[in-house]
């Protein structure tokens, strides 16, 4: 027998650290302890044995790594952190003395903790970063949207603003977005980045208060996080498809609300040359071209710009031509084919962004002043299509209104019938299509262009279903209720069969020997049996529908009986189930049950609602 | 002594005063009294000594102090002149100043040797306390050295000073009720008895109690006494005549070259003047994936959130939207327990939309959840619930095994016990009311009635073929009892081992048992042919069972509290208790079907013992809080036990202590379980009413788990006051199954 362990030395006393024995081994305030935790993202753990790990106390408490917080105490932050309250102290101190320059000269030196060696050491690859940005652009399209207080500082909300323009710039320029779903909560907006599917939400442009029962300091410290994070998550993606970053600000446009088009998209090697202005940077890539296709496309666009219309749109709109033609396949002289068939890094990614990526390519859209600028300027722009919008949601608009190559206007004004139309108006009018802003989302999750009929101006629109529904056995709205509408117009036909049997029931004895037939049908158990029945109900002269209708019920009545033998004897083998595999059996069948009985509620609603919806329409007409 | 040394610090700080005012003459007329100054010229004469600084002077009781001292000199002075002419009237303490008076030498009258005798010093104002009182003269020694002896010391003559007479502690008590002042009383050990304090320790006393200053004369609130500042005060010659150094006002070489250093290095912009903020305001970005990652693992991702569904659409399809009474259900719900945190709404069209009030809410909760949550990686399961279901050969290829019911014979009262016979045409049941009757297994015609008196508890056919008996167990009693009909052969037989001829010789130790029996030619069949009276009061035997050779048979009786458990032979008429002491009640007995094994239940164990060998073998533990039955498999190697608490414990004797199957199935207590002889079956009865009949296999080869496969729950019984199938036997050669109930039926259920 080897020594006797003493208690609280080894195993789960010693992996395990409650929240106040950390705080006190880091030997700072709580306050401070929380900040540690939020930047290292080091969350409590769940001991198994919650009694073991707090020396045999059951007291509710959190537990920590033990390790976790060993790490900890060697934490560069954790140093400034400390270094921060003696600074506060100072500070303090020197303002209660009235040492004006002191205090000052204090501020200037204020101790500031970086946030790079924690990005690097949460992620330490690039993918890991990308699969983890949800909640940050969450953060980050809030907190562009939140008007600056005492709390939350100008340069914060600004610093906020900038970070979710340039995401929305790279998703466009990249087309990479796949989804998006307009919820009561906000817009729902999901894109592929390096083969991980990146969700964020996007409140509705209204201003938001920070209630009073939230933290704003917690808020703040992830946000702290979280801008790092993006800043260099964004400089790389945008590195990686040779862009400059940050993409410069045009101040003017800012001013003028333009939004997201107040960036320029700016090429690596364009800047790297000299061409600092936004424009040159047309031209850089228009220099590289050379087959007589590119320098067609650039006569157009050199064309286009000359015009006036597009001199004040961002790059973006050109660079879908870049990534077409960059690779140009050269045949080897040794094996021709092989090289062919090589597959490109462009060919891979053009694979499957193909046809939906550049669904609205075609058209040209217009905003109505009451849809959200942010919101489809941002869908359109990045799957493909030319949008505009009137001065009143901001400058930056390729083009106005009397453009000639708008195709659709997105609107969400009730129709009313205008008077004093010009004819050239009318025909505008009548030339372009109205839509409302549904269509566009539910194009882009469909995957193409849908009839615009259902979604014209003034019409009740389909219902907006979610684009994420993917578990199998949900509810599928769209699907039709066919097997309950069968059973319907069979219980209905049953109704009339009941009618009629009771007309028949006067002539009862000439119906007799039918009955008896049917009933044969009933018992018969086997194929020679079944044959036998139907000779007999042949000889007796039943009707060969009523005996098939028979035949089906009786099939069915028998199913329903060796099912029930079979559950019977499933029922008994449970009996020989352990404790532990009957309670996970019971858990599944509990959750089962859960979602079928949830199923059956909304079935039955729709079922309902459709039918409320026949009488109606029977009462119309 | 003390009061007078004090007095004269007082006075020497006096003098000091005077030294002042003689040292600084300019002011004395205006700050000081001319009382002091008078008395000070006065005492001037005597200053010599050194002037020491008393910090306690004070100019108020100066005046006062000096005036006694100045008696007080004077009085000195006389002393002194005195001195010459009277020795005896000398203060002892001042030696310096006085001589030690002269003592006269006399013949001591105890001794007989001469001795001096001084004279008795005067009790002066100026004379020694220490000499004032006392009469003992033992000094500071623990007076406890004395504690044996008559004295308590000796006085200055070296006469014995005697204890004084203390008297009881009821003396003591008088004492302190008589005289008002003894309170005020203190133990003088000295003395060895109460002397009142003084009026002076009295207020010393009460001082100390209040937390004041002991000395009287104390006063906290004295003036300040401005010595050296204030107007007229200022020192105005310079302390040293040293000159002033140069380094007072030429400036620092130095500090200069310091100075210089720092200029120098701000002109060539090795420091800057104004430093750059350290916060800068935007972060600096960099290739920070450039390099290879680390080796560690990356920490676990967070979970990510839920996506959303249909019904949060701002359109969704008219069916996600709740209802009144769901929406009245989710408001009162709860924040945290709400299945989702919104209510599905429908709007027309998109520009309707409002905020989202709950935004920022939700946000910063998923922000708790990611630094706040413990997270718990689960692997989910991706498996079909139907595969947990273990896979079981299909009843119906098990047959065959009872399947309905085909007889039943009603009792009056609620049937405890059947047996049926070895060879399988008959059953006995007994009911609690002391009816016992024989019917046919097949037919289920009762052939014959017997009616004793009180509960029948238990009863068991004896498995001998060539005879044909059963026991009935009653009240305290053991009745052998003959079937009617049987062939004379085997009624001869039964009868000759019953009653035989010559009874066989009495054992050595007689036991509490008596077997009693008829003669065979009395013998009838309405009446017990053999009785065996147990010990008195030990209560309705609960169970009955036989050794397979039909020599032994085990009673278990209910009401002793020494286990009841007895073991009868019939050859030789004789009954034994096998166990001296047994812990706990016993429950069941059993004998093993082909060793000389025998099991013993209590409440929570079952202990094998090998009555052979006469040691117990193995302790088996099913963890039921009670057992209620058990059986053991005809091949004798696995037992069943089944537990009021409804389980059903499987042993494998070979294998373990532990069962190897807990089967749970039954909604009330087990009640009674029994293995058929020969088929694979095996069936309980429980309270709830139903008869589980399994299918066991049981296999020769020791690798092979046995096979137990459930094949049929039985029901027909009533419950009747909580109670069900009490019993359940097999008939032995065909796959039937008797059952008694508490609703008084008893059934047999063919297959």
């Amino acid at each position: 027998m080897g020594r006797l362990k003493p208690k609280g030395k080894a195993g789960a006393a010693r992996a395990y650290i409650t929240r106040t024995a950390a705080v006190r081994k880091l030997q700072c305030s709580l306050a401070d302890f929380r900040r540690l935790c939020i930047l290292k993202g080091i969350f409590p753990r769940e001991p198994r044995h919650r009694k073991r790990a707090n020396k045999g106390s059951s007291a509710p408490t959190s537990f920590y790594y033990a390790k976790d917080i060993a790490y900890l105490a060697h934490e560069p932050v954790l140093r400034k952190l400390r270094e921060h309250k003696a600074f506060a102290k100072k500070l303090a101190r020197a303002l209660g003395r009235g040492e004006w320059s002191s205090a000052k000269s204090l501020e200037d030196n204020k101790p500031v903790y970086q946030l790079d060696h924690i990005i690097k050491e949460r992620y330490p690859t690039f993918v890991d970063a990308v699969r983890d940005i949800d909640d940050a652009l969450c953060m980050i399209f809030l907190f562009a949207s939140l008007p600056s207080d005492a709390k939350v500082s100008a340069s914060l909300v600004e610093n906020c603003a900038r970070l979710a323009a340039e995401w929305q710039l790279y998703i466009v320029h990249t087309r990479s977005l796949r989804k998006a779903f307009l919820s009561i909560k906000g817009v729902y907006y999901q894109a592929e980045v390096l083969d991980q599917t990146v969700t964020w939400l996007v409140p509705y442009q209204f201003t938001q208060n920070i209630p009073t029962d939230v933290d704003v300091r917690v808020m703040l410290t992830f946000l702290e996080l979280y801008q790092t994070l993006l800043g260099f998550v964004f400089f790389k993606l945008y590195a990686d498809v040779g862009l400059v970053y940050p993409p410069p600000l045009d101040a003017k446009k800012d001013e003028g609300g333009a939004g997201v088009g107040a960036f320029t998209l700016q090429e690596v090697t364009s800047s790297l040359e000299g061409g600092s202005a936004p424009k040159s940077s047309l031209n850089g890539s228009n220099v590289k071209r050379a087959s007589t296709k590119d320098v067609r496309q650039s006569i157009k666009a050199i064309n286009a710009s000359s015009t006036g219309d597009d001199t004040d749109m961002p790059d973006v709109d050109f660079a879908p031509a870049e990534v077409e033609e960059e690779f140009v396949p050269q045949a080897s002289t040794s094996n021709p084919q092989e090289t062919a068939s090589l597959p490109t890094l462009q060919t891979l990614s053009s694979i499957p962004q193909s046809s939906t990526t550049k669904l609205f390519a075609p058209y040209t859209f217009w905003l109505s002043r009451e849809t959200s600028r942010s919101i489809f300027e941002f869908l359109v722009r990045s799957f493909g299509g030319r949008i505009g919008w009137p001065v009143t949601s901001g400058s930056g608009s390729p083009f106005d209104e009397s453009d000639e190559s708008i195709t659709h206007v997105i609107i969400d004004r009730p129709l009313v019938i205008r008077e004093g139309e010009t004819d050239e108006e009318r025909e505008r009018r009548q030339r372009r299509k109205y839509v409302q802003p549904q269509w566009i989302v539910d194009c882009i999750n469909a995957g193409r262009i849908l009839l615009e009929e259902p979604y014209a101006q003034g019409k009740t629109l389909p219902p907006h279903l979610s684009p994420f529904e993917d578990r199998v056995d949900a509810y599928d709205p769209t699907a039709e209720l066919k097997v309950d509408d069968a059973a319907m117009e069979e219980d209905e036909e049953e109704e009339e069969n009941e009618v009629e049997g009771e007309s028949a029931s006067e002539d009862e004895e000439s119906a007799q020997p039918e009955k008896a037939a049917l009933k044969a049908v009933s018992l018969a158990e086997d194929s020679a049996a079944l044959r036998a029945a139907e000779l007999e109900a042949e000889a007796a002269g039943v009707d060969p529908g009523v005996f098939e209708k028979e035949l089906k019920k009786a099939k069915k009545a028998k199913v329903v009986e060796t099912g029930k033998e079979v559950d019977a004897e499933e029922d008994m083998n449970k009996m020989m189930m352990s404790n532990k595999q009957r309670k996970l059996y019971e858990r599944m069948k509990h959750g089962e049950r859960k979602r079928a009985a949830e199923r059956q509620v909304l079935e039955t609603r729709k079922r309902s609602i459709e039918k409320e919806k026949k009488r109606r329409g029977k009462a119309a007409t | 002594m003390v009061v007078k040394e004090l007095k004269k610090k007082r006075k020497v700080v006096e003098d000091e005063e005077d030294v002042l005012e003689t040292y600084f003459p300019q002011n004395v007329g205006l700050e000081l009294g001319s009382e002091d100054e008078s008395g000070g010229e006065e005492s001037e004469g005597e200053v010599d000594e050194f002037p020491e600084l008393d910090p306690r002077s004070d100019s108020d009781e100066d005046g006062h102090a000096e005036e006694e001292d100045e008696g007080e000199s004077e009085e000195d002075e006389e002393d002194e002149e005195d001195e010459s002419e009277d020795n005896a009237s000398e203060d002892i303490s001042d030696d310096e100043l006085r001589i030690f008076p002269k003592a006269k030498t006399v013949i001591s009258d105890i001794t007989g040797q001469p001795k001096r005798v001084y004279p008795p010093i005067e009790p002066d104002y100026d004379s020694d306390s220490s000499t004032e009182e006392t009469p003992n003269r033992v000094g500071n020694i623990p007076m406890h050295w004395y504690d044996d002896l008559p004295h308590v010391g000796y006085d200055i003559n070296g006469k014995k000073v005697l204890r004084p007479a203390r008297g009881d502690e009821l003396d003591k008590f008088l004492e302190t009720v008589d005289d008002p002042n003894s309170w005020t009383t203190a133990f003088d050990k000295k003395a060895q008895s109460d002397k009142p304090l003084t009026s002076e320790e009295l207020d010393l006393i009460r001082r100390l109690q209040e937390n004041e200053n002991p000395d009287a004369q104390y006063d906290p609130y004295e003036p300040t006494v401005e010595w050296f500042t204030g107007k007229g005060k200022e020192e105005i010659m310079p302390l040293s005549s040293a000159p002033e150094p140069k380094r007072r006002w030429v400036p620092s070489k130095w500090e200069k070259q310091k100075v210089m250093k720092i200029v120098r290095a701000i002109r060539q912009g090795r420091i800057l003047p104004n430093k750059p903020k350290t916060t800068s305001d935007k972060p600096q970005f960099y290739a920070i994936w450039n390099e290879e990652p680390s080796t560690h693992p990356a920490p676990l991702p967070a979970p990510k959130p839920r996506l959303p569904t249909h019904a949060e659409s701002y359109n969704p399809p008219e069916e996600y939207l709740p209802t009144e009474e769901e929406k009245k259900k989710w408001e009162e719900t709860d924040k945290e327990d709400r299945e989702r945190d919104y209510l599905p709404q429908k709007y027309s069209s998109l520009r309707l939309v409002p905020a989202y009030d709950q935004f920022i809410q939700q946000r910063f909760s998923r922000q708790l959840d990611l630094y706040l949550a413990p997270r718990i990686q689960r692997t989910k399961l991706q498996i079909d619930p139907n595969s947990l279901i273990p896979k079981l050969p299909s009843p119906s290829s098990l047959k065959p095994f009872p399947v309905y019911k085909s007889l039943s014979l009603a009792h009056e009262k609620r049937v405890r016990s059947i047996s049926v016979s070895p060879d399988g045409g008959w059953v006995v049941s007994g009911d609690e009311g002391g009816v016992v009757s024989l019917w046919e297994v097949t037919v289920g015609k009762e052939v014959k009635r017997w009616k004793l008196t009180g509960k029948i508890g238990a009863i068991e056919w004896s498995p001998r073929i060539d005879v044909s008996f059963f026991v009935v167990g009653i009240e305290d009693h053991l009745h052998f009892m003959v079937p009617p009909n049987l062939p004379s052969n085997v009624l001869v037989a039964t009868l000759d081992l019953l009653t035989p001829a010559t009874l066989p010789p009495q054992p050595a130790h007689p036991s509490p048992v008596k077997w009693t029996s008829i003669s065979a030619a009395a013998f009838a069949p309405e009446k017990p042919i053999l009785t065996v009276e147990l010990p008195p009061s030990s209560g309705v035997p609960k169970q009955i069972t036989w050794h397979r050779r039909g020599d032994y048979l085990a009673t278990v009786s209910g009401g002793e509290g020494q286990g009841g458990v007895w073991i009868h032979q019939l050859s030789r008429r004789h009954s034994q208790a096998p166990f001296k002491k047994i812990k706990g009640t016993v429950q069941l007995v059993l004998f093993h079907p082909t060793k000389p094994h025998f099991f013993v239940s209590t409440q929570r164990y079952v202990r094998m013992y090998n009555l052979a060998e006469q040691k117990l073998l193995k302790t088996l533990q099913p963890g039921i809080k009670w057992i209620s039955s058990m059986d053991i498999h005809p091949l004798g190697d696995h037992l069943i036990v089944g537990g009021y608490d409804r389980k059903l414990c499987w042993f494998d004797l070979e294998l373990s202590d532990k069962p190897y199957k807990i089967l749970r199935y039954h909604s009330r207590a087990i009640r009674s379980l029994h293995f058929h002889p020969t088929y694979p079956l095996f069936a309980s009865s429980s309270d709830d009413g139903s008869i589980q009949i399994f299918h066991s296999r049981v296999y020769n080869d020791l690798m092979t788990d046995p096979l137990i496969v459930p094949l049929k729950i039985l029901r027909g019984h009533q419950i009747k006051e909580g109670l069900g199938v009490l019993q359940v036997k097999w008939v032995p050669r065909q796959p039937w199954l008797i059952s008694a109930g508490a609703d008084g039926n008893v059934a047999t259920w063919f297959s």
